[in-house]
């Protein structure tokens, strides 16, 4: 190896933090092979290494640091790539760049016409990159973000329509007319058409610009793949229109050369297999577009402009100028343009395209709003808090085209069915003409067979002739572009979908998982429950009521514990004045003192009394009787003398109990997992309908649990704030993080519900089986037409009926299976999941059930 | 090895392979009663099927023996 061969980069390396990670990043490096000298520098966290290019790539320098627990930060590019048509295509994308030395990964989405690329800038530049995407055919663009993405799209994706469209004007009004040419002597044809119009040379002239024209594209990018070693749909199109053309040529000009003559010249297979394989990607452009319109449509409520104070004058800004801290106002009908903080005014806002809820939000002073909603009634001024790509909208999008880029694992299996597709539709090819060519054409062959659906006799065709006509026929009709639409139009449709309704998959494997899910475990605090605990009962023993929760909340007028707090709110909600105590004293695990008016306060738990040699006599079947509700029961004493109890409980969503009866209704294992001991738990399970009670969990054992339900073998899903609870919803299947309003990139979990609202648990749930559904018929259909029309294609009835499978009818079969995945993908946009149908408990944002108390405790 | 080293070396290959095959389906023709036109051109399209089926088989794997 000479030194000239030897090539350097400069990988940053993270997770470094003392000089034994740089060995071992050292190490990692060395071993692996052709790499010739590493050393790393922990400062600038970036290890330089010589190698060998032609001995190994960045994937695997990148394996060996990620295989001891440190990560190589890569460069990364969304790349949008235009004229990709079938999954063959992502596989050839996918190869070629993967086979760049600086590429770590790459993940390309057909559906969405984009591709994610992490690289290395050092080794490969993204220029390389895009050229190679090139080289084999597809234009690639980088992709965009916001507004200017939506536009670029747009335009690209209407330039592709275009070009279809005129392509497919011009094959097929001259590909007719070339039909009706060829078909001039069958009919009543004669007696309307002159003759000339079945003349061959006529015929050659209108099919050639055919050919080389709107069929150019399938010679040039099989052409483009094949030098790569790659082949693609275009392939199977341009041996089977070169195929047929050739024939035809050869027998106008030379018709005694066997290949059936001038009655067997094939012009019209050659301009309609042409006309139909451009009407499906005509057909395709259009409704590739429609299955992304969740996504552009929440693009589109990006408002372009603002209206701000500046230096106490009102101004119009653009809405990406809008500043940290600039007061914003908004008049009625006016879109919101960024999210903050509302300073003065009142208004209801119509959140319906953010989060779903179909009735409009009261806004005042302190509430907060979100930027591309609706302002509907009054005039409002507020502090911009998040601008730009911070905004919920521009997380809410970013994270959606994530999801949209990522891959289900049911599509990875279709992806690499399709991908050896090609190579197999080539080899079966080869089989049925050598079939039909030594054994078939002998056997079965009868001269007044004929064409499916046409009055061509095939009298005149030779062994070679009807050989290779089948063996093209096979060709067309294998083309398998429904299955690799299959998956990604599903998933596309569906995470918009769930987008609509506030709901956020992160990935395309969050969307399958959640169709397999068999049991779901709740956190109570924050989750089931409100997670803000509120007086519900007040026990007196010889004063009044009243005044057994004054003197609680006098107490606790300046306790900042949750539940001292919520005494106070109690007291106040029932109008009492609270006086200021003196001596405040909080004894920690058992309660508080303090002095009021010269007399002695006292308020906590039996232990608490029972150090204070407090007698609870007259009280302890009350505090029981709270206790088995699940209530917090707290006693008060005045003097050394037993005075009452304040019960406080958590309180019960008005969603909880209706969202846990309808996934037991679907089938669903429903828990419920909480730090609160046994009795209190299991009252507030028996409250919502939960059998299934997981007590006395501390926070870091909740991912136990899940993992205890895993080993029974279940697919587990856990619903939680997504904070707390980060390592229970990684370890779950789907991490459902429930309530991050407006900051949903902060959110642990691959789904994230934006409302408060555990409707959106079903809702989601009910989503992602309706997808995976989607794809199942989708798949379905492609592999059942595939499955179909190959036999047919080569020839099986043949034998039986004498009838052939024209190409021509193959293109059509085959446009025609791919546009029936499509349309099945679109029904999609008029779904609307079960849970928020009409006249279902969900669909109201009305709580239709009256709140249900719950016991405040260890969240 | 160079990477046009690993084109060169698998055309080789691919093109050797899909020609032995052209040479088969030719002796066979020749054992029955076909004309030289349906012999020459199911010579050019087994040709050509092949080469399709062997290019993307062979050069991915010769550029794993070569170590690219």
């Amino acid at each position: 190896m000479k030194t000239d061969d030897l090539k350097k980069a400069s990988l940053s390396i993270g997770g470094m933090t003392c000089a034994s990670c740089v060995s071992h990043v050292e190490a990692a490096l060395k071993g692996v092979r052709g790499v010739k000298g590493v050393v790393v520098n922990l400062a600038i966290e970036k290890a330089t290494v010589e190698y060998d290019p032609a001995q190994t790539s960045l994937a695997a320098m990148k394996k060996a640091v990620d295989e001891i627990g440190y990560e190589v930060i890569l460069n990364a590019a969304n790349l949008q790539v235009t004229g990709m048509t079938c999954a063959s295509c992502v596989e050839n994308v996918q190869k070629a760049v993967s086979d760049l030395p600086g590429v770590g990964k790459i993940v390309v989405n057909l559906a969405s016409g984009s591709a994610r690329v992490e690289y290395l800038a050092d080794m490969t530049p993204l220029s390389e990159i895009k050229k190679i995407i090139q080289e084999i055919g597809y234009d690639v663009a980088e992709r965009a973000e916001g507004q200017e993405a939506l536009d670029r799209e747009k335009e690209a994706r209407e330039r592709e329509v275009r070009r279809q469209r005129n392509n497919l004007i011009f094959a097929g009004t001259v590909g007719l007319l070339v039909m009706i040419g060829t078909f001039q002597p069958y009919w009543f044809l004669p007696s309307i058409l002159p003759d000339w119009m079945n003349n061959k040379i006529f015929l050659f002239f209108l099919t050639t610009p055919i050919v080389f024209g709107p069929g150019r594209q399938f010679f040039v990018n099989s052409w483009n793949g094949l030098k790569r070693g790659l082949t693609d749909m275009n392939l199977l199109y341009a041996t089977g229109i070169g195929a047929a053309y050739l024939i035809a040529v050869i027998n106008t000009f030379w018709p005694d050369a066997g290949f059936g003559g001038r009655e067997a010249t094939f012009y019209e297979a050659a301009a309609l297999l042409t006309a139909f394989i451009i009407l499906g990607r005509y057909l395709e452009a259009i409704t590739r577009g429609r299955t992304s319109e969740a996504i552009r449509r929440l693009m589109k409520l990006q408002p372009k402009k603002a209206r701000v104070l500046r230096g106490g004058e009102e101004m119009e800004v653009p809405a990406e100028e809008v500043l940290i801290d600039d007061v914003v106002l908004v008049r009625p009908g006016e879109a919101i343009p960024v999210d903050g903080l509302v300073l003065d005014g009142y208004s209801a806002v119509d959140q319906s395209m953010i989060t779903g809820e179909s009735i409009p939000v009261e806004k005042k002073a302190g509430d907060e709003v979100i930027g591309g909603t609706i302002n509907k009634t009054g005039a409002f001024k507020f502090k911009a808090l998040r601008v730009g790509k911070d905004t919920a909208l521009a997380q809410i999008i970013k994270l959606v085209e994530e999801a949209q880029t990522t891959k289900a694992p049911i599509q990875k299996l279709a992806d690499k069915v399709a991908g050896h597709f090609i190579l197999g539709v080539h080899a079966l090819a080869l089989t049925v003409f050598l079939f039909w060519f030594f054994v078939g054409f002998g056997l079965w062959f009868v001269p007044e067979s004929r064409l499916i659906l046409t009055p061509y006799l095939l009298t005149g065709m030779g062994v070679f002739g009807f050989a290779l006509l089948t063996s093209v026929t096979v060709l067309i009709i294998s083309c398998p572009c429904a299955v690799g639409l299959a998956t990604p139009s599903a998933i596309m449709a569906g995470s918009g979908k769930a987008a609509e309704h506030g709901i956020l998959f992160k990935g395309a494997d969050a969307m399958e998982s959640s169709a397999k899910v068999q049991a779901i475990i709740f956190d109570k605090t924050g989750t089931l429950t409100k997670g803000e605990p509120s007086v519900t009962d007040v026990v007196a023993l010889g004063m009044a009521e009243a005044e057994v929760l004054r003197l609680a909340a006098v107490v606790e007028k300046n306790s900042e514990h949750p539940l001292g707090e919520a005494i106070v709110r109690g007291a106040q909600e029932w109008g009492l004045v609270l006086e200021d105590a003196g001596a405040f004293n909080a004894i920690p695990g058992q309660g508080v003192e303090a002095q009021l008016n010269g007399r002695s306060m006292l308020l906590g738990n039996r232990k608490l009394m029972a150090e204070r040699n407090i007698s609870l006599d007259g009280l302890l079947p009350e505090a029981e009787r709270l206790e088995n509700e699940g209530k917090t029961a707290m006693f008060v004493a005045v003097d050394g003398a037993p005075a009452g109890i304040v019960a406080v409980a958590d309180t019960m969503k008005e969603t909880s109990a209706m969202a846990v009866k309808e996934l037991q209704r679907m089938g669903l294992k429903v828990a419920m997992i909480t730090g609160d001991n046994r009795r209190t738990a299991e009252a507030i399970a028996r409250q919502v309908g939960i059998d299934q009670v997981l007590a006395e969990v501390m926070p870091e054992d909740k991912a136990n649990e899940v993992k205890k339900l895993q080993a029974e073998g279940l697919k587990v899903a856990m619903v939680g704030d997504g904070i707390n609870d980060a390592p229970a919803l990684a370890q779950a299947e789907v991490g459902i993080a429930i309530g991050s309003g407006t900051d949903v990139a902060k959110e642990t979990g691959n789904v994230i519900l934006i409302k408060d609202d555990l409707m959106d648990v079903v809702a989601a749930l009910q989503i992602g089986k309706q997808t995976l559904r989607l794809i199942k018929q989708n798949l379905g259909w492609a592999f059942g037409y595939n499955t179909l029309s190959i036999p047919i294609g080569a020839g099986l009835l043949y034998p039986f009926f004498a009838q052939m499978v024209s190409p021509e009818l193959a293109a059509l079969l085959m446009a025609t299976s791919s546009l029936s995945v499509t349309l099945n993908t679109l029904r999609m946009r008029g779904y609307i999941p079960p849970i928020r149908r009409p006249g279902r408990p969900g669909a109201s944002k009305q709580p239709t059930l009256a709140a249900l108390p719950a016991p405040a405790s260890n969240p | 090895m160079k990477i046009s080293g690993v084109g060169f070396t698998s055309a080789l290959i691919y093109t050797g392979i899909s020609l032995i095959a052209v040479g088969i389906f030719l002796a066979i023709t020749v054992a029955g009663e076909y004309t030289w036109v349906a012999r020459i051109g199911g010579a050019v399209w087994v040709f050509m099927l092949s080469m399709i089926v062997l290019i993307p088989v062979i050069m991915p794997r010769v550029k794993k023996r070569l170590g690219i």
